[in-house]
């Protein structure tokens, strides 16, 4: 599931008509600036060799009147550039307005994760599986701080805001994997909030949802519910309260503060998370942690140990590749 | 070797204030000794000196964290250090070099100590009010500092609510309050020279006399003035937020934390001309210098200036076209945008016209302007690319826009700032640097720069992402190429801190006038007396009144 | 430093003295006069972002900023205005004491205001704590904010509080310089010498009055209807 890039690359892959417009426009851009640059750059040049000191050169006064040519240097590249928003603002409103057909996902984001939740209730964290040959369109929204949604294959992005919905819309021709990335600075792991999208056929899509997608949601939703609950705001490294960690604890061993020693199962995490003041860590700790007993439907503690099998040493890319084996366990 | 001073040549003439008028009359620098002399002052020319060696101090900070950022970036998997020092290292890059060091740069130090002599006068309007500015910078640097020592600040410089009012764990509030005090320095500088300029100026000096570096001063002052307040404003109302939870921008009750970015960037869309207009301002003194020739389209270049600074107060909303704008304010913002090109075109073709037939030496403050003009065109066409809204929405947030502002900030502002440095530091402190070692630098901070930016163009065309600790493998080649040039570049920048301060002491004693430039700061000995001049200046015919072209000059100024 | 005298209708023992960088009095005037105008522009951009904000959430959060504003005192809000008025017209009293050079009763017009200028904070103070027993203190974690079924309230709050506190901190630095000032200009001379200075204060006592004539219909006012 890599993206197949060089190490060095000097374009970036477009998949959509209109990447490929944006495409074109910037190089148009650039003959026009290069237009406007080069001359001055060479005057410089020439004048400098030309006009130095001592040299023998016609210095006499050219007797032009300079209103004119400041008129004209000033309102013909003014002009000329205006061909190029007119261009862009053409291209961005046609990006703006989704067509009725776009079939629509929707994106939350928030700290550091992407989730994605398809039309037909399946979910993913941080990687997008998207058809071709299809308008989407990604409603957008944030659970807390800015974060922005950013799709370079497409060239496109959008803010995902914490008080209202934004969009994006795109309808890709090519398949392929790509990056996706936050690109609004959200705090610690600003750089860990991306992952890919895969554009695919139709049909592979539709392959996809019923398989992979289907065990990926699994997970997805506990680890939804892993934020809902607030788990990770005391839990996930870097929060300003320092509970202890959960990824890698699934089946590890936990020392106690009298000294025994019990293994992480799902009945040991689902006591713990009911009776907190149980089972008392070792390490001098305070425990703060109130009891969600009566606070949490027996369906979504199931979730959340779910997700918190799932929940691998690496980090926060727990319902990524490789999350669909221990979501088969029962609970 | 040296190219300055009395080289021959034609249009040369000996300065005219002679070195033994300052028998008689000590100047600024040795008509007192003692540490309160310096500390007490109200001489704007020490006061200057202050501010010069204050933010020297907070650009080598800013360097060292830029430094740490680009080490960070040799690798993609974020090994060298963890994603948290990189945030902070980032955030005190951008915090420090916007706020303490390019806002005040050129105006605080050169403005400081050349708009009186410019205008004939003995000081600025408000001698008293000129030094406590400098104390209540120092006092905001000295709240952002404790941040820093503290542990830091990841908010990065712009304060994002709600990421600095409710998210952050980091010591956002000092950072904040030092920042919001230095906008009251800003302030007070401002009001300063808009006073000084409107009453201060010696009899005869009208206007259309004054040169383009008081203009660009004056025109920079204005965005002080009205611009700062906004943004003392938002800051007031972030600190109430995170101090107190007194907030309006946390959506957690229904704040709209992109209300922030508007207060934020009505101020800080303008600021960029803070930075960038007075560096025109010394681009329009030494290009005539060297060029021994009338700024071409003089009018032109003033009415500029105050262009500048009007229109660049309605196109803040181009840094928000994917933050959730309406599409009709975007379009808007994007035309006018455009717009502001112009009146930045207009100077480039202008300092070009300018060299044309005029009798050119490549002194080093020469060189810094023509790397100036180059870079500052690169980094204003690239503003374009951003300004268009279908380009922007791909670019933004990449790498793109910071190489962008860097060729604006560092290639306009910084190298502006260097060439100055260069053209009035025998103005400054009586003393002449060596030529050769200048030249060096010049090329080593050009070379450096550009292989230290160029590839970021690329890198965010290619979309990565700015402010990212860990970045995809494919990128590694062009940061590595990035931060090699970013060597080269703080080699370029060490090279004239050790040669300046040398000349301070090794240095040639500098004549009035060593580089034959016209302007009423030529006039009275290097470095000056205590009270500017020893007799009243006598203000030229016309501005800029060069051997080359007088005849057209004449046509103009009838 | 020689004393000048007023050009125009002068009189004696009022005037102002030079300061060494300024060439002529009338200079010196003029840049003390244009300073503070300057300052005043600055200071009334600070508090216009402010009430561009009020107005912002006024259009985003109608209902809620309504509800909210029906909790501010309008009467003490009304009665401050009327304090403040008079204060300027005392102010206005005392610089035309001090053209006049009626040194003793200007200095008690510029105690006079003064005075009311401390009546006002007095009355804001019992608006404060007014609020604070009506519980709308959002802020304030131990008393439970008594507009919570509407959060948006809370904005218009938050940013009453922050108007006015901004407008008290520049009530209460203008009564100490006034204070420092009549001190000062209590003294004998102190008319030949600085009476630009009672001129260039009086501007900016009536820059505060201005903010709160702003900030009363802002507030105050334009909510109040139902």
């Amino acid at each position: 599931m890599t993206p197949d890039h060089a190490a060095l690359q000097l374009w970036p892959a477009a998949v959509s008509a209109n990447a490929v417009e944006t495409d074109v426009l910037i190089l148009a851009f650039t003959v026009l600036t290069l237009l406007l640059t080069v001359p001055v750059f060479l005057a410089i040049t020439y004048f400098a060799l030309r006009y130095r000191e001592g040299s023998q050169a016609d210095r006499q006064p050219s007797g032009i009147r300079s209103n004119l040519i400041e008129i004209s240097w000033m309102l013909i590249p003014f002009l000329l550039t205006l061909v190029f928003f007119v261009w862009g603002a053409r291209l961005f409103v046609l990006s703006k307005n989704p067509p009725p057909d776009a079939m629509t996902i929707e994106a939350v984001g928030r700290q550091w994760m992407w989730k994605f939740q398809h039309p037909t209730g399946q979910a993913e964290i941080n990687d997008l599986h998207v058809p071709i040959g299809q308008p989407i369109r990604l409603r957008i929204i944030s659970q807390d701080v800015i974060h922005a949604l950013y799709l370079p294959a497409v060239r496109m992005q959008v803010a995902a805001l914490p008080d209202r919905y934004t969009e994006l819309w795109f309808k890709a021709d090519k398949t392929g994997t790509y990056h996706l990335y936050c690109s609004e600075y959200c705090g610690t792991d600003h750089s860990v909030m991306e992952g890919k999208i895969t554009f695919m056929n139709p049909g592979d899509y539709q392959d996809w949802l019923t398989h992979a997608g289907a065990q990926q949601g699994k997970v997805a939703a506990g680890r939804v519910l892993y934020e809902a609950y607030g788990c990770a705001g005391c839990h996930e490294p870097g929060s300003a309260v320092k509970a202890p960690g959960l990824a890698g604890l699934y089946g590890s061993e936990v020392r106690l503060a009298d000294g025994r020693t019990v293994v992480a199962d799902d009945a040991w995490l689902r006591e713990k998370i009911l009776n907190p003041n149980g089972d008392r860590l070792a390490g001098g700790g305070k425990q703060v942690m109130p009891s969600f007993a009566g606070r949490i439907p027996a369906d979504d503690l199931g979730r959340v140990i779910d997700f918190i099998k799932a929940y691998d040493t690496a980090g926060a890319r727990a319902g990524a590749s490789g999350a669909g084996e221990s979501a088969e366990a029962t609970r | 070797m040296s190219a300055t001073g009395s080289v021959g040549g034609t249009a040369r003439r000996e300065p005219h204030a002679p070195e033994s008028t300052l028998g008689r009359k000590p100047d600024y620098l040795h008509a007192e000794s003692t540490l309160r002399s310096w500390f007490l002052t109200t001489d704007h020319k020490r006061i200057a000196i202050l501010y010069l060696a204050s933010i020297t101090g907070f650009f080598v900070i800013g360097a060292v964290a830029a430094g740490v950022v680009r080490l960070a970036l040799i690798v993609p998997n974020g090994a060298v250090m963890t994603n948290d020092t990189y945030n902070k290292a980032f955030t005190i890059h951008g915090v420090v070099m916007v706020w303490f060091f390019l806002i005040p740069s050129i105006p605080a130090t050169f403005g400081n100590f050349l708009i009186p002599l410019m205008i004939g006068a003995k000081d600025l309007a408000f001698p008293k009010l000129n030094l406590t500015s400098w104390y209540v910078f120092m006092g905001g640097a000295l709240f952002t500092l404790v941040s820093v020592v503290l542990g830091g600040v990841d908010t990065g410089w712009t304060f994002y609510a709600p990421l600095s009012t409710a998210f952050s764990n980091t010591w956002v509030l000092p950072a904040l309050i030092g920042v919001t005090i230095v906008g009251f320095s800003s302030i007070l500088t401002g009001l300063n020279f808009v006073v000084t300029i409107h009453t201060m100026r010696a009899p005869g000096m009208t206007w259309f006399k004054l040169p383009i570096f008081v203009w660009a001063h004056y025109a920079t002052s204005l965005i002080f003035l009205l611009a700062t307040p906004v943004i003392t404003t938002a800051l007031i109302l972030l600190i109430m937020e995170r101090a107190f939870h007194i907030g309006v921008f946390d959506p957690a009750y229904g704040g709209d934390p992109v209300l922030f970015q508007h207060l934020f960037w009505f101020y800080s869309h303008p600021a960029v001309y803070i930075m960038v207009l007075p560096g025109m301002g010394v681009i329009s003194e030494i290009v005539p210098a060297f060029a021994q020739k009338k700024l071409f389209g003089y009018r032109f270049v003033a009415y500029a200036s105050i262009g500048l600074a009007s229109v660049t107060f309605f196109v803040w909303g181009h840094h928000m076209f994917v933050n959730g704008q309406s599409d009709l304010a975007s379009l808007v913002f994007s035309v006018l945008s455009f717009a502001v090109a112009v009146p930045s075109a207009v100077k480039v073709y202008n300092w070009t016209a300018t060299i044309h037939k005029g009798s050119l030496r490549l002194d080093t403050p020469m060189l810094y302007a023509m790397g100036y003009i180059g870079l500052f065109v690169l980094g204003g066409l690239t503003g374009l690319y951003l300004a268009t809204l279908a380009i922007n929405q791909h670019i933004h947030a990449t790498y793109f826009v910071v190489a962008h502002f860097h060729y604006i900030m560092v290639g306009g502002t910084v190298l502006a700032f260097l060439g100055g440095l260069h053209f009035w530091w025998p103005k400054f402190t009586g003393r002449m640097y060596v030529e050769a070692w200048g030249r060096v630098s010049a090329f080593l901070i050009f070379l450096g720069f550009n292989v230290t930016f160029f590839p970021q163009f690329i890198l965010g065309y290619l979309g990565m992402p700015r402010r990212y600790a860990t970045y995809p493998p494919e990128f590694q080649l062009l940061n590595v190429l990035s931060s090699a040039g970013a060597t080269i570049l703080a080699a370029g920048y060490l090279f004239p801190m050790l040669y300046l301060v040398y000349s301070l002491w090794f240095g040639r004693r500098a004549p009035a006038n060593p580089w034959n430039a016209k302007g009423l700061e030529w006039e009275t000995a290097s470095p000056p007396p205590a009270h500017n001049f020893l007799e009243p200046p006598e203000v030229p015919r016309i501005p800029y009144d060069y051997p080359i072209q007088a005849q057209e000059t004449r046509d103009q100024h009838r | 430093m020689s004393s000048a005298p007023v050009p125009e209708g002068a009189v004696e023992g009022v005037g102002v003295a030079r300061v060494a960088h300024f060439e002529t009095v009338a200079q010196q005037r003029q840049a003390a006069t244009l300073g503070i105008w300057a300052w005043l522009i600055t200071e009334l951009l600070l508090f216009s972002a402010l009430f561009l904000v009020a107005l912002v959430v006024r259009i985003e959060h109608p209902e809620a900023t309504i509800a909210a504003a029906r909790h501010l005192k309008f009467w003490i809000g009304a009665t401050n205005t009327v304090v403040l008025i008079c204060s300027s017209l005392t102010m206005s009293m005392a610089i035309a004491f001090s053209r006049m050079g009626w040194q003793r009763a200007m200095v008690r017009a510029m105690l006079a205001t003064a005075a009311l200028g401390g009546l006002f904070l007095v009355l804001k103070g019992y608006e404060y704590y007014a609020d604070w027993d009506e519980h709308m203190m959002p802020f304030l974690a131990d008393r439970p904010f008594a507009l919570a079924e509407t959060p948006a309230a809370r904005l218009f709050v938050n940013l009453y509080y922050v108007a006015t506190i901004l407008h008290a901190v520049h009530l209460l630095t203008g009564i100490l310089i006034l204070l420092g000032m009549t001190w000062m200009a209590a003294r004998a001379g102190f008319l030949a010498r600085h009476q630009n200075w009672i001129e260039v204060y009086g501007l900016y006592w009536h820059f505060i009055d201005l903010v709160w004539i702003l900030a009363f219909p802002i507030l105050y006012v334009v909510n109040r209807s139902s």
